[in-house]
């Protein structure tokens, strides 16, 4: 395969009103030569390097802060990864925690182009042994 | 600029390193290569001999092999980054993902090279995913 040809994942953050099916119908109406594939966490594009970088700009002005996007290192459909031919999954864990954790990155950028002021959150303390002898004692009572 | 990110696959650090205007090293397009290489030697991945030498480069020989493979794959990253990011325990760290001794020797050889380098934490919060990107956005913004 050659190098040019890019295989994206486009991630929907779960607290987007944008769905998969919006994404995937979108792509199909640019009207390039890429191939695309719905998923339940966005889609799938693969095709010409440039092509596929212009289809995820013009796919995120959709909603910019909720849509997020990383390459794939197998091709779309590799029967080593695909479902439809029992490949494996190794990364699914990953991703479904990374898409969970979406709506608050999109919080961040949101926070970060209106410039607000950002104060770093106290930091969790270890409780002390005396203070958890002391709920122990208070609980078994 | 190239930035190193780690874990070396993670969505989250990947998008916003492209965002901020810069270039992710990640473990995908080193796979990628390595995937849809048309010599294919040693399917079904193609792991060579060539990557168990590889992996000697970063690590002992009396390291775990899955260390070593891995260093492998993520090491030749590391000598072409200009910078990296480092998110602190992931809770999706376990299994293939998350080999603690990688991340440890890959953070070893990180430092030895002297680059800058922002380590940040996993956000569980808003608050936290406020200031995870705002220092993100500083410290690419403070590269160029």
């Amino acid at each position: 395969m050659s190098e040019e040809i890019e295989t994206r994942l486009i991630v929907i953050a779960p607290s987007s009103e944008v769905t998969p099916d919006h994404v995937t119908r979108f792509i199909h109406g640019l009207g390039l030569p890429i191939t695309v594939k719905e998923t339940c966490y966005g889609a799938i594009i693969e095709g010409p390097k440039d092509l596929v970088r212009g289809a995820l700009e013009k796919v995120r002005e959709l909603d910019p802060n909720r849509i997020c996007s990383k390459i794939r290192g197998f091709p779309m459909g590799d029967t080593r990864r695909c479902r439809a031919h029992h490949g494996s999954r190794p990364g699914f864990a990953q991703l479904e925690k990374e898409w969970e954790t979406l709506a608050l990155i999109a919080e961040g950028l949101r926070c970060v182009q209106k410039g607000e002021k950002v104060t770093e959150p106290e930091k969790r303390k270890v409780l002390p042994v005396m203070e958890l002898k002391r709920i122990i004692e208070e609980v078994s009572k | 600029m190239k930035i190193f990110i780690d874990p070396p696959n993670s969505l989250i650090l990947y998008d916003l390193v492209e965002r901020f205007g810069h270039e992710p090293l990640s473990t995908m397009a080193a796979l990628r290569d390595k995937v849809t290489s048309l010599e294919i030697d040693s399917p079904p991945l193609n792991i060579t001999y060539k990557d168990v030498q590889k992996g000697l480069n970063y690590a002992g020989i009396e390291v775990p092999s899955g260390i070593r493979g891995r260093l492998a794959i993520f090491g030749p990253l590391v000598d072409e980054a200009e910078a990296a990011i480092i998110m602190e325990e992931p809770p999706y760290a376990f299994g293939c993902v998350g080999c603690h001794r990688t991340t440890l020797m890959l953070k070893y050889l990180l430092r030895k090279r002297e680059i800058p380098m922002l380590q940040i934490s996993y956000p569980s919060n808003e608050e936290e995913a406020k200031l995870m990107v705002s220092q993100v956005k500083e410290f690419l913004e403070g590269l160029k």
